[in-house]
Protein backbone atom coordinates (compact mmCIF):
# COMPACT_ATOMS: atom_id res chain seq x y z
CA UNK A 1 0.00 0.00 0.00
CA UNK A 2 1.39 3.39 -1.03
CA UNK A 3 0.74 6.26 1.33
CA UNK A 4 2.57 9.17 -0.30
CA UNK A 5 -0.30 11.20 -1.72
CA UNK A 6 1.74 12.84 -4.44
CA UNK A 7 2.39 9.55 -6.21
CA UNK A 8 -1.24 8.68 -6.70
CA UNK A 9 -1.93 11.68 -8.93
CA UNK A 10 -0.64 10.38 -12.28
CA UNK A 11 -2.77 7.26 -11.88
CA UNK A 12 -5.84 8.91 -10.49
CA UNK A 13 -6.14 12.20 -12.35
CA UNK A 14 -6.98 11.10 -15.92
CA UNK A 15 -9.71 8.76 -14.76
CA UNK A 16 -11.02 11.16 -12.15
CA UNK A 17 -11.19 14.02 -14.65
CA UNK A 18 -13.17 11.92 -17.09
CA UNK A 19 -15.54 10.63 -14.45
CA UNK A 20 -16.11 14.18 -13.27
CA UNK A 21 -16.77 15.56 -16.75
CA UNK A 22 -18.87 12.73 -18.14
CA UNK A 23 -20.59 11.28 -15.07
CA UNK A 24 -20.53 13.31 -11.86
CA UNK A 25 -21.04 16.84 -13.25
CA UNK A 26 -23.81 15.67 -15.63
CA UNK A 27 -25.41 13.84 -12.75
CA UNK A 28 -25.53 17.01 -10.66
CA UNK A 29 -26.37 19.20 -13.66
CA UNK A 30 -29.24 16.89 -14.44
CA UNK A 31 -30.86 17.64 -11.10
CA UNK A 32 -30.97 21.31 -12.12
CA UNK A 33 -32.65 20.30 -15.37
CA UNK A 34 -35.34 18.34 -13.64
CA UNK A 35 -36.44 21.29 -11.49
CA UNK A 36 -36.45 24.07 -14.12
CA UNK A 37 -38.94 24.69 -16.90
CA UNK A 38 -36.59 24.81 -19.90
CA UNK A 39 -37.97 28.10 -21.21
CA UNK A 40 -35.65 30.97 -22.18
CA UNK A 41 -35.71 32.21 -18.57
CA UNK A 42 -35.21 28.67 -17.28
CA UNK A 43 -37.28 29.40 -14.20
CA UNK A 44 -37.20 27.24 -11.12
CA UNK A 45 -40.38 25.17 -10.91
CA UNK A 46 -39.71 22.90 -7.95
CA UNK A 47 -41.29 19.49 -8.24
CA UNK A 48 -43.63 20.49 -11.10
CA UNK A 49 -41.74 18.43 -13.70
CA UNK A 50 -41.92 15.39 -11.47
CA UNK A 51 -45.66 15.85 -11.03
CA UNK A 52 -46.13 16.18 -14.79
CA UNK A 53 -44.00 13.18 -15.67
CA UNK A 54 -45.56 10.96 -13.05
CA UNK A 55 -49.02 11.85 -14.37
CA UNK A 56 -47.99 11.05 -17.94
CA UNK A 57 -49.60 7.75 -19.00
CA UNK A 58 -46.71 6.82 -21.32
CA UNK A 59 -44.18 7.30 -18.53
CA UNK A 60 -46.24 5.08 -16.25
CA UNK A 61 -46.62 2.50 -18.98
CA UNK A 62 -42.88 2.48 -19.63
CA UNK A 63 -41.95 2.35 -15.96
CA UNK A 64 -44.46 -0.42 -15.32
CA UNK A 65 -43.17 -2.50 -18.22
CA UNK A 66 -39.53 -2.00 -17.31
CA UNK A 67 -40.27 -3.01 -13.72
CA UNK A 68 -42.36 -5.97 -14.82
CA UNK A 69 -39.77 -7.25 -17.31
CA UNK A 70 -36.91 -6.88 -14.86
CA UNK A 71 -38.88 -8.52 -12.05
CA UNK A 72 -39.32 -11.56 -14.28
CA UNK A 73 -35.93 -11.55 -15.94
CA UNK A 74 -33.61 -10.99 -12.99
CA UNK A 75 -34.92 -13.76 -10.67
CA UNK A 76 -35.26 -16.20 -13.58
CA UNK A 77 -31.73 -15.50 -14.73
CA UNK A 78 -30.44 -15.84 -11.19
CA UNK A 79 -32.20 -19.15 -10.61
CA UNK A 80 -31.21 -20.68 -13.96
CA UNK A 81 -27.59 -19.72 -13.61
CA UNK A 82 -27.47 -20.98 -10.03
CA UNK A 83 -28.94 -24.38 -10.89
CA UNK A 84 -26.85 -24.75 -14.04
CA UNK A 85 -23.63 -23.93 -12.24
CA UNK A 86 -24.49 -26.44 -9.50
CA UNK A 87 -25.02 -29.09 -12.16
CA UNK A 88 -21.82 -28.06 -13.87
CA UNK A 89 -19.97 -28.21 -10.57
CA UNK A 90 -21.27 -31.68 -9.89
CA UNK A 91 -19.88 -33.19 -13.06
CA UNK A 92 -16.58 -31.34 -12.83
CA UNK A 93 -14.12 -31.71 -14.57
CA UNK A 94 -16.45 -32.83 -17.37
CA UNK A 95 -18.74 -30.24 -18.99
CA UNK A 96 -16.03 -28.30 -20.79
CA UNK A 97 -18.18 -27.92 -23.88
CA UNK A 98 -20.97 -26.29 -21.89
CA UNK A 99 -18.55 -24.08 -20.00
CA UNK A 100 -16.98 -22.83 -23.20
CA UNK A 101 -20.20 -22.19 -25.12
CA UNK A 102 -22.38 -20.69 -22.40
CA UNK A 103 -20.60 -17.33 -22.37
CA UNK A 104 -20.47 -16.88 -26.14
CA UNK A 105 -23.94 -15.29 -26.47
CA UNK A 106 -22.84 -12.47 -24.13
CA UNK A 107 -20.52 -11.21 -26.86
CA UNK A 108 -23.01 -11.55 -29.68
CA UNK A 109 -24.42 -8.29 -31.06
CA UNK A 110 -28.20 -8.06 -30.53
CA UNK A 111 -29.16 -6.99 -34.02
CA UNK A 112 -27.26 -9.83 -35.72
CA UNK A 113 -28.93 -12.48 -33.59
CA UNK A 114 -32.32 -10.88 -33.83
CA UNK A 115 -32.94 -11.97 -37.42
CA UNK A 116 -32.77 -15.60 -36.33
CA UNK A 117 -35.05 -14.83 -33.40
CA UNK A 118 -37.63 -13.25 -35.70
CA UNK A 119 -37.52 -16.33 -37.91
CA UNK A 120 -38.01 -18.73 -35.03
CA UNK A 121 -40.93 -16.84 -33.56
CA UNK A 122 -42.65 -16.16 -36.86
CA UNK A 123 -46.26 -17.29 -37.09
CA UNK A 124 -45.21 -20.05 -39.47
CA UNK A 125 -41.85 -20.62 -37.80
CA UNK A 126 -40.21 -23.43 -35.82
CA UNK A 127 -41.51 -22.40 -32.38
CA UNK A 128 -45.11 -22.58 -33.53
CA UNK A 129 -44.41 -25.86 -35.33
CA UNK A 130 -43.18 -27.22 -32.03
CA UNK A 131 -46.31 -25.97 -30.27
CA UNK A 132 -48.65 -27.62 -32.80
CA UNK A 133 -46.59 -30.81 -32.59
CA UNK A 134 -47.33 -30.75 -28.85
CA UNK A 135 -51.00 -30.33 -29.65
CA UNK A 136 -51.23 -26.62 -28.81
CA UNK A 137 -52.51 -23.64 -30.74
CA UNK A 138 -50.25 -21.38 -32.78
CA UNK A 139 -49.38 -18.06 -31.15
CA UNK A 140 -48.74 -14.66 -32.75
CA UNK A 141 -45.44 -14.11 -30.97
CA UNK A 142 -44.30 -10.89 -32.57
CA UNK A 143 -47.20 -8.69 -31.46
CA UNK A 144 -48.77 -7.59 -28.22
CA UNK A 145 -48.23 -9.28 -24.88
CA UNK A 146 -46.81 -12.46 -26.44
CA UNK A 147 -43.82 -10.44 -27.66
CA UNK A 148 -42.59 -10.33 -24.09
CA UNK A 149 -41.61 -13.98 -24.26
CA UNK A 150 -39.13 -13.78 -27.16
CA UNK A 151 -37.61 -10.71 -25.52
CA UNK A 152 -37.27 -12.40 -22.14
CA UNK A 153 -35.78 -15.50 -23.76
CA UNK A 154 -33.26 -13.44 -25.65
CA UNK A 155 -32.27 -11.68 -22.45
CA UNK A 156 -31.78 -15.01 -20.67
CA UNK A 157 -29.86 -16.45 -23.61
CA UNK A 158 -27.51 -13.49 -23.71
CA UNK A 159 -26.85 -13.06 -20.00
CA UNK A 160 -26.84 -16.61 -18.70
CA UNK A 161 -23.15 -17.23 -19.37
CA UNK A 162 -21.78 -14.33 -17.39
CA UNK A 163 -23.81 -15.28 -14.33
CA UNK A 164 -22.83 -18.94 -14.62
CA UNK A 165 -19.16 -17.95 -14.77
CA UNK A 166 -19.41 -15.94 -11.54
CA UNK A 167 -21.28 -18.74 -9.78
CA UNK A 168 -18.87 -21.44 -10.97
CA UNK A 169 -15.94 -19.39 -9.72
CA UNK A 170 -17.54 -19.15 -6.28
CA UNK A 171 -18.51 -22.81 -6.19
CA UNK A 172 -14.98 -24.00 -6.85
CA UNK A 173 -13.88 -22.45 -3.58
CA UNK A 174 -16.17 -24.70 -1.52
CA UNK A 175 -14.36 -27.75 -0.11
CA UNK A 176 -15.58 -31.05 -1.58
CA UNK A 177 -15.75 -33.04 1.75
CA UNK A 178 -18.64 -30.83 2.84
CA UNK A 179 -20.82 -32.36 0.13
CA UNK A 180 -19.58 -35.89 0.75
CA UNK A 181 -20.57 -35.57 4.35
CA UNK A 182 -23.96 -34.11 3.43
CA UNK A 183 -24.59 -36.94 0.97
CA UNK A 184 -23.70 -39.51 3.63
CA UNK A 185 -26.18 -37.84 5.94
CA UNK A 186 -28.80 -38.23 3.22
CA UNK A 187 -29.19 -34.62 2.11
CA UNK A 188 -30.89 -34.25 -1.27
CA UNK A 189 -29.59 -32.12 -4.15
CA UNK A 190 -32.01 -29.34 -3.30
CA UNK A 191 -31.17 -29.39 0.39
CA UNK A 192 -27.47 -29.25 -0.41
CA UNK A 193 -28.01 -26.38 -2.83
CA UNK A 194 -29.95 -24.14 -0.48
CA UNK A 195 -28.61 -25.19 2.95
CA UNK A 196 -24.92 -25.63 2.19
CA UNK A 197 -23.97 -24.00 -1.07
CA UNK A 198 -26.02 -20.82 -1.07
CA UNK A 199 -25.03 -19.59 2.41
CA UNK A 200 -21.37 -20.11 1.50
CA UNK A 201 -21.53 -18.03 -1.64
CA UNK A 202 -23.81 -15.20 -0.56
CA UNK A 203 -21.51 -12.39 -1.78
CA UNK A 204 -21.30 -13.87 -5.28
CA UNK A 205 -24.98 -14.75 -5.33
CA UNK A 206 -25.74 -11.17 -4.39
CA UNK A 207 -23.45 -9.81 -7.08
CA UNK A 208 -25.08 -12.02 -9.72
CA UNK A 209 -28.49 -10.78 -8.68
CA UNK A 210 -27.39 -7.15 -8.87
CA UNK A 211 -25.77 -7.58 -12.28
CA UNK A 212 -28.79 -9.50 -13.54
CA UNK A 213 -31.02 -6.70 -12.38
CA UNK A 214 -28.87 -3.90 -13.81
CA UNK A 215 -28.93 -5.62 -17.17
CA UNK A 216 -32.64 -6.37 -16.94
CA UNK A 217 -33.32 -2.67 -16.34
CA UNK A 218 -31.47 -1.96 -19.55
CA UNK A 219 -33.61 -4.17 -21.79
CA UNK A 220 -34.14 -1.80 -24.67
CA UNK A 221 -32.03 -2.74 -27.66
CA UNK A 222 -34.10 -5.76 -28.60
CA UNK A 223 -37.37 -3.90 -28.10
CA UNK A 224 -36.09 -1.02 -30.17
CA UNK A 225 -34.95 -3.30 -32.97
CA UNK A 226 -38.24 -5.18 -33.12
CA UNK A 227 -40.69 -2.33 -32.56
CA UNK A 228 -38.78 0.87 -33.30
CA UNK A 229 -39.41 3.96 -31.20
CA UNK A 230 -43.08 3.10 -30.61
CA UNK A 231 -43.39 -0.65 -30.02
CA UNK A 232 -46.59 -2.38 -28.91
CA UNK A 233 -47.77 -1.25 -25.48
CA UNK A 234 -46.87 -4.43 -23.55
CA UNK A 235 -43.18 -3.96 -24.39
CA UNK A 236 -42.96 -0.14 -24.38
CA UNK A 237 -40.09 0.38 -21.94
CA UNK A 238 -39.02 3.41 -19.94
CA UNK A 239 -36.05 3.79 -22.29
CA UNK A 240 -38.49 4.14 -25.19
CA UNK A 241 -40.21 6.95 -23.33
CA UNK A 242 -36.97 8.74 -22.50
CA UNK A 243 -35.55 8.41 -26.01
CA UNK A 244 -38.78 9.66 -27.56
CA UNK A 245 -38.82 12.65 -25.22
CA UNK A 246 -35.23 13.30 -26.25
CA UNK A 247 -36.19 13.16 -29.93
CA UNK A 248 -38.89 15.75 -29.19
CA UNK A 249 -36.25 17.94 -27.52
CA UNK A 250 -38.19 17.74 -24.27
CA UNK A 251 -35.03 17.58 -22.15
CA UNK A 252 -36.90 18.34 -18.94
CA UNK A 253 -39.00 15.22 -19.24
CA UNK A 254 -36.06 13.00 -20.18
CA UNK A 255 -34.08 14.06 -17.16
CA UNK A 256 -37.00 14.02 -14.76
CA UNK A 257 -37.98 10.52 -15.88
CA UNK A 258 -34.36 9.38 -15.64
CA UNK A 259 -34.00 10.74 -12.11
CA UNK A 260 -37.26 9.21 -10.99
CA UNK A 261 -35.96 5.91 -12.29
CA UNK A 262 -32.52 6.39 -10.71
CA UNK A 263 -34.09 7.04 -7.32
CA UNK A 264 -36.12 3.83 -7.61
CA UNK A 265 -33.03 1.87 -8.69
CA UNK A 266 -30.92 3.22 -5.82
CA UNK A 267 -33.67 2.54 -3.30
CA UNK A 268 -34.03 -1.04 -4.53
CA UNK A 269 -30.32 -1.75 -4.50
CA UNK A 270 -29.93 -0.08 -1.13
CA UNK A 271 -32.62 -2.35 0.24
CA UNK A 272 -31.00 -5.42 -1.33
CA UNK A 273 -27.63 -4.45 0.07
CA UNK A 274 -29.13 -4.05 3.52
CA UNK A 275 -30.82 -7.47 3.27
CA UNK A 276 -27.58 -9.09 2.15
CA UNK A 277 -25.66 -7.64 5.09
CA UNK A 278 -28.32 -8.91 7.43
CA UNK A 279 -28.38 -12.36 5.86
CA UNK A 280 -24.64 -12.60 6.22
CA UNK A 281 -24.64 -11.45 9.81
CA UNK A 282 -27.39 -13.94 10.55
CA UNK A 283 -25.15 -16.74 9.33
CA UNK A 284 -22.14 -15.69 11.35
CA UNK B 1 -26.10 -46.62 -4.98
CA UNK B 2 -22.94 -46.18 -7.00
CA UNK B 3 -24.76 -47.12 -10.18
CA UNK B 4 -27.40 -44.52 -9.41
CA UNK B 5 -24.73 -41.83 -9.28
CA UNK B 6 -23.40 -42.92 -12.64
CA UNK B 7 -26.82 -42.51 -14.22
CA UNK B 8 -27.24 -39.08 -12.66
CA UNK B 9 -23.83 -38.07 -13.90
CA UNK B 10 -24.64 -39.14 -17.45
CA UNK B 11 -28.02 -37.41 -17.36
CA UNK B 12 -26.50 -34.14 -16.14
CA UNK B 13 -23.84 -34.29 -18.84
CA UNK B 14 -26.45 -34.95 -21.51
CA UNK B 15 -28.68 -32.12 -20.30
CA UNK B 16 -25.87 -29.58 -20.28
CA UNK B 17 -24.64 -30.81 -23.67
CA UNK B 18 -28.05 -30.35 -25.27
CA UNK B 19 -28.45 -26.93 -23.66
CA UNK B 20 -25.06 -25.84 -24.94
CA UNK B 21 -26.02 -26.94 -28.45
CA UNK B 22 -29.27 -24.98 -28.20
CA UNK B 23 -27.35 -21.88 -27.11
CA UNK B 24 -25.02 -22.15 -30.08
CA UNK B 25 -27.80 -22.75 -32.58
CA UNK B 26 -28.50 -19.09 -33.48
CA UNK B 27 -24.89 -18.58 -34.54
CA UNK B 28 -24.70 -21.90 -36.38
CA UNK B 29 -27.89 -21.17 -38.26
CA UNK B 30 -26.68 -17.69 -39.20
CA UNK B 31 -23.51 -19.11 -40.72
CA UNK B 32 -25.38 -21.86 -42.56
CA UNK B 33 -27.93 -19.45 -44.01
CA UNK B 34 -25.17 -17.09 -45.11
CA UNK B 35 -24.15 -19.65 -47.73
CA UNK B 36 -27.49 -19.61 -49.45
CA UNK B 37 -27.94 -17.63 -52.65
CA UNK B 38 -29.47 -14.15 -52.52
CA UNK B 39 -32.56 -15.04 -54.57
CA UNK B 40 -33.16 -18.10 -52.45
CA UNK B 41 -32.91 -16.11 -49.22
CA UNK B 42 -35.15 -13.32 -50.52
CA UNK B 43 -37.82 -15.82 -51.45
CA UNK B 44 -37.49 -17.58 -48.11
CA UNK B 45 -37.68 -14.40 -46.03
CA UNK B 46 -40.81 -13.37 -47.94
CA UNK B 47 -42.65 -16.37 -46.52
CA UNK B 48 -42.46 -14.74 -43.08
CA UNK B 49 -45.36 -12.89 -41.51
CA UNK B 50 -48.07 -15.02 -43.12
CA UNK B 51 -50.93 -15.34 -40.68
CA UNK B 52 -52.84 -17.96 -42.67
CA UNK B 53 -53.50 -20.93 -40.40
CA UNK B 54 -52.80 -23.40 -43.21
CA UNK B 55 -49.44 -21.98 -44.26
CA UNK B 56 -46.07 -22.81 -42.75
CA UNK B 57 -42.57 -21.61 -43.46
CA UNK B 58 -40.08 -24.19 -44.61
CA UNK B 59 -38.05 -25.43 -41.68
CA UNK B 60 -34.55 -25.73 -42.92
CA UNK B 61 -31.23 -25.75 -41.19
CA UNK B 62 -28.94 -25.50 -44.19
CA UNK B 63 -29.26 -23.85 -47.60
CA UNK B 64 -30.72 -25.76 -50.55
CA UNK B 65 -27.70 -24.93 -52.61
CA UNK B 66 -24.28 -23.72 -51.55
CA UNK B 67 -23.51 -20.22 -52.80
CA UNK B 68 -21.11 -17.41 -51.97
CA UNK B 69 -23.45 -14.87 -53.57
CA UNK B 70 -24.29 -13.09 -50.33
CA UNK B 71 -20.64 -12.64 -49.45
CA UNK B 72 -19.83 -11.47 -52.96
CA UNK B 73 -22.57 -8.88 -52.60
CA UNK B 74 -21.51 -7.42 -49.22
CA UNK B 75 -17.75 -7.63 -49.72
CA UNK B 76 -17.36 -6.65 -53.36
CA UNK B 77 -20.46 -5.32 -55.12
CA UNK B 78 -22.07 -3.16 -52.45
CA UNK B 79 -19.97 -1.73 -49.65
CA UNK B 80 -22.72 -0.43 -47.31
CA UNK B 81 -22.23 -3.22 -44.80
CA UNK B 82 -18.47 -3.03 -45.09
CA UNK B 83 -18.53 0.71 -44.42
CA UNK B 84 -20.64 0.23 -41.26
CA UNK B 85 -18.40 -2.63 -40.23
CA UNK B 86 -15.32 -0.41 -40.49
CA UNK B 87 -17.10 2.23 -38.39
CA UNK B 88 -17.77 -0.34 -35.70
CA UNK B 89 -14.15 -1.47 -35.76
CA UNK B 90 -12.93 2.12 -35.40
CA UNK B 91 -15.23 2.77 -32.41
CA UNK B 92 -14.22 -0.44 -30.73
CA UNK B 93 -10.49 0.13 -31.19
CA UNK B 94 -10.63 3.75 -30.02
CA UNK B 95 -12.69 2.87 -26.95
CA UNK B 96 -10.57 -0.13 -25.95
CA UNK B 97 -7.34 1.81 -26.40
CA UNK B 98 -8.50 4.65 -24.17
CA UNK B 99 -9.83 2.23 -21.59
CA UNK B 100 -6.52 0.37 -21.53
CA UNK B 101 -4.72 3.60 -20.65
CA UNK B 102 -7.19 4.92 -18.09
CA UNK B 103 -9.05 2.12 -16.36
CA UNK B 104 -6.22 -0.05 -14.92
CA UNK B 105 -4.42 3.10 -13.70
CA UNK B 106 -7.56 4.33 -11.94
CA UNK B 107 -8.12 0.87 -10.47
CA UNK B 108 -4.52 0.83 -9.25
CA UNK B 109 -5.01 4.19 -7.56
CA UNK B 110 -8.22 3.01 -5.91
CA UNK B 111 -6.75 -0.25 -4.62
CA UNK B 112 -3.09 0.18 -3.76
CA UNK B 113 -2.86 3.79 -2.59
CA UNK B 114 -4.10 5.32 0.60
CA UNK B 115 -5.42 8.85 0.20
CA UNK B 116 -8.29 10.81 1.70
CA UNK B 117 -11.61 10.25 -0.06
CA UNK B 118 -10.56 6.99 -1.67
CA UNK B 119 -13.39 4.89 -0.31
CA UNK B 120 -15.89 7.64 -1.00
CA UNK B 121 -14.71 7.80 -4.59
CA UNK B 122 -15.00 4.05 -5.00
CA UNK B 123 -18.52 4.19 -3.59
CA UNK B 124 -19.40 6.81 -6.21
CA UNK B 125 -17.99 4.53 -8.92
CA UNK B 126 -20.31 1.76 -7.72
CA UNK B 127 -23.30 4.11 -7.73
CA UNK B 128 -22.47 5.29 -11.24
CA UNK B 129 -22.27 1.67 -12.34
CA UNK B 130 -25.92 1.21 -11.35
CA UNK B 131 -27.04 4.37 -13.14
CA UNK B 132 -29.05 4.03 -16.35
CA UNK B 133 -27.49 5.71 -19.39
CA UNK B 134 -30.37 8.20 -19.73
CA UNK B 135 -29.67 9.87 -16.37
CA UNK B 136 -26.53 11.57 -17.63
CA UNK B 137 -27.62 11.64 -21.27
CA UNK B 138 -29.00 15.17 -21.61
CA UNK B 139 -26.27 16.98 -19.64
CA UNK B 140 -23.71 14.98 -21.61
CA UNK B 141 -25.20 16.14 -24.90
CA UNK B 142 -24.72 19.73 -23.71
CA UNK B 143 -21.15 19.11 -22.56
CA UNK B 144 -20.27 17.42 -25.83
CA UNK B 145 -21.89 20.19 -27.85
CA UNK B 146 -19.93 22.82 -25.91
CA UNK B 147 -16.74 20.91 -26.60
CA UNK B 148 -17.72 20.76 -30.27
CA UNK B 149 -17.75 16.99 -30.22
CA UNK B 150 -21.43 16.27 -30.79
CA UNK B 151 -22.02 14.38 -34.04
CA UNK B 152 -18.37 13.34 -34.20
CA UNK B 153 -16.85 9.96 -33.36
CA UNK B 154 -15.47 11.29 -30.09
CA UNK B 155 -18.92 11.88 -28.62
CA UNK B 156 -19.42 8.12 -28.55
CA UNK B 157 -15.84 7.24 -27.68
CA UNK B 158 -14.88 9.65 -24.87
CA UNK B 159 -17.54 8.87 -22.22
CA UNK B 160 -16.92 5.14 -22.72
CA UNK B 161 -13.28 5.52 -21.67
CA UNK B 162 -14.36 5.98 -18.08
CA UNK B 163 -16.98 3.20 -17.89
CA UNK B 164 -17.46 2.64 -14.12
CA UNK B 165 -18.18 -1.10 -14.39
CA UNK B 166 -14.68 -1.90 -15.64
CA UNK B 167 -13.04 0.31 -13.01
CA UNK B 168 -14.98 -1.71 -10.45
CA UNK B 169 -14.04 -5.05 -12.01
CA UNK B 170 -10.30 -4.38 -12.28
CA UNK B 171 -10.16 -2.71 -8.86
CA UNK B 172 -11.72 -5.76 -7.22
CA UNK B 173 -8.99 -7.92 -8.73
CA UNK B 174 -6.18 -5.60 -7.67
CA UNK B 175 -7.43 -5.39 -4.09
CA UNK B 176 -6.86 -9.11 -3.68
CA UNK B 177 -3.22 -8.88 -4.84
CA UNK B 178 -0.87 -9.37 -1.87
CA UNK B 179 0.76 -6.21 -0.48
CA UNK B 180 4.13 -7.99 -0.46
CA UNK B 181 4.21 -7.61 -4.22
CA UNK B 182 4.49 -3.84 -3.87
CA UNK B 183 6.75 -3.93 -0.80
CA UNK B 184 9.21 -6.21 -2.55
CA UNK B 185 9.37 -4.01 -5.60
CA UNK B 186 9.75 -0.88 -3.45
CA UNK B 187 12.67 -2.46 -1.61
CA UNK B 188 14.24 -3.24 -4.94
CA UNK B 189 14.03 0.46 -5.70
CA UNK B 190 11.22 0.53 -8.24
CA UNK B 191 8.99 3.63 -8.22
CA UNK B 192 5.22 3.54 -8.52
CA UNK B 193 5.21 3.79 -12.30
CA UNK B 194 7.72 0.97 -12.75
CA UNK B 195 5.91 -1.21 -10.26
CA UNK B 196 2.66 -0.57 -12.10
CA UNK B 197 4.04 -1.32 -15.55
CA UNK B 198 6.39 -4.18 -14.74
CA UNK B 199 4.62 -5.93 -11.88
CA UNK B 200 0.97 -4.98 -11.46
CA UNK B 201 -0.11 -5.02 -15.11
CA UNK B 202 1.46 -8.42 -15.94
CA UNK B 203 -0.03 -9.98 -12.81
CA UNK B 204 -3.45 -8.59 -13.75
CA UNK B 205 -3.43 -10.17 -17.19
CA UNK B 206 -6.47 -12.41 -16.62
CA UNK B 207 -8.77 -9.64 -15.41
CA UNK B 208 -7.51 -7.21 -18.06
CA UNK B 209 -8.28 -9.83 -20.70
CA UNK B 210 -11.70 -10.45 -19.19
CA UNK B 211 -12.46 -6.72 -18.99
CA UNK B 212 -11.30 -6.21 -22.57
CA UNK B 213 -13.54 -9.01 -23.84
CA UNK B 214 -16.57 -7.79 -21.89
CA UNK B 215 -15.96 -4.22 -22.96
CA UNK B 216 -15.62 -5.40 -26.54
CA UNK B 217 -19.09 -6.88 -26.21
CA UNK B 218 -20.38 -3.44 -25.18
CA UNK B 219 -18.58 -1.57 -27.97
CA UNK B 220 -19.64 -4.04 -30.62
CA UNK B 221 -23.25 -3.67 -29.54
CA UNK B 222 -23.45 0.12 -29.01
CA UNK B 223 -26.99 1.36 -29.57
CA UNK B 224 -28.06 4.10 -27.16
CA UNK B 225 -24.95 6.28 -27.52
CA UNK B 226 -24.88 6.57 -31.33
CA UNK B 227 -28.64 7.08 -31.36
CA UNK B 228 -28.37 10.12 -29.06
CA UNK B 229 -24.96 11.58 -29.88
CA UNK B 230 -24.93 11.06 -33.65
CA UNK B 231 -28.41 12.19 -34.66
CA UNK B 232 -27.03 14.32 -37.50
CA UNK B 233 -24.15 12.11 -38.59
CA UNK B 234 -25.56 9.09 -40.39
CA UNK B 235 -22.23 8.36 -42.06
CA UNK B 236 -20.70 7.73 -38.63
CA UNK B 237 -23.28 5.22 -37.42
CA UNK B 238 -21.88 1.82 -36.49
CA UNK B 239 -23.19 -1.54 -37.63
CA UNK B 240 -25.02 -2.03 -34.32
CA UNK B 241 -27.60 0.68 -35.00
CA UNK B 242 -27.93 0.21 -38.76
CA UNK B 243 -27.81 -3.53 -39.27
CA UNK B 244 -31.39 -4.05 -38.21
CA UNK B 245 -32.59 -1.63 -40.87
CA UNK B 246 -30.65 -3.48 -43.55
CA UNK B 247 -32.17 -6.75 -42.41
CA UNK B 248 -35.67 -5.30 -42.56
CA UNK B 249 -35.28 -4.24 -46.18
CA UNK B 250 -35.15 -7.91 -47.22
CA UNK B 251 -31.96 -7.51 -49.18
CA UNK B 252 -31.25 -11.23 -49.32
CA UNK B 253 -27.74 -10.81 -47.93
CA UNK B 254 -28.70 -10.20 -44.30
CA UNK B 255 -27.27 -13.50 -43.13
CA UNK B 256 -23.86 -12.94 -44.67
CA UNK B 257 -23.96 -9.51 -43.03
CA UNK B 258 -24.84 -11.07 -39.69
CA UNK B 259 -22.09 -13.66 -40.11
CA UNK B 260 -19.56 -10.94 -40.83
CA UNK B 261 -20.84 -9.03 -37.81
CA UNK B 262 -20.59 -12.07 -35.51
CA UNK B 263 -17.17 -13.24 -36.68
CA UNK B 264 -14.97 -10.72 -34.79
CA UNK B 265 -16.92 -11.41 -31.59
CA UNK B 266 -16.24 -15.10 -32.11
CA UNK B 267 -12.49 -14.50 -32.47
CA UNK B 268 -12.37 -12.23 -29.43
CA UNK B 269 -14.20 -14.86 -27.44
CA UNK B 270 -11.90 -17.67 -28.47
CA UNK B 271 -8.84 -15.56 -27.73
CA UNK B 272 -9.93 -14.32 -24.29
CA UNK B 273 -12.02 -17.24 -23.09
CA UNK B 274 -9.47 -18.54 -20.58
CA UNK B 275 -8.88 -15.02 -19.26
CA UNK B 276 -12.56 -14.46 -18.63
CA UNK B 277 -12.91 -17.68 -16.68
CA UNK B 278 -9.75 -17.29 -14.59
CA UNK B 279 -10.09 -13.51 -14.29
CA UNK B 280 -13.54 -13.75 -12.75
CA UNK B 281 -12.48 -16.65 -10.59
CA UNK B 282 -9.58 -14.75 -9.05
CA UNK B 283 -11.53 -11.56 -8.49
CA UNK B 284 -12.87 -10.73 -5.09
CA UNK B 285 -16.59 -10.50 -5.80
CA UNK B 286 -18.01 -8.59 -2.90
Amino acid sequence: MYTRKRYVLPFLLPGLAGILVFYIVPFIGGIWYSVTDGSYRNAFVGMQNYLNVWQNPMFRLGLGNTMFLSLICAPLLWLFSFVLSLLLNRIRPAGGFFRSSVLLPYLMPSSAVLIIWLLWFDFGGPVNRLLTALGLERVVWLEGTALRLPIILMFLWKNLGFCVVIFVAALQAIPEPLYEYATLEGATFRQQAFRITLPLIIPSAFLVFILAWINAFKIFKEVYFIGGAYPDEPVYTLQNYMNNMYAKLNYQNVTTAAYSFAVIVFALFGLLFFLQKRAQRGLN
Amino acid sequence: MHKNRGVKFALTCALLFVLALAMLLPMVQTFLYSFSSIEDMKAYMKTRGNYDDEVWMDSRLSPNMFSLGQYYQILITDNTVLHLFVNSVVYTLLILLGQALIIPAMAFALSKFRFPGRDGLFFIVILLMLLPFQVTMVPNVLTLRTMGLLNTRWSVVLPMWFAPFYIFLVRQFMVSLPGELIEASSIDGAGTVRTYVNIILPVCRPILGAAAALSFADCWNLVEQPLTYLTQADALQPLSTMFNQLAKENTGFEFAGAALYILPALFVYMFFQEDILSGIQLTEMK
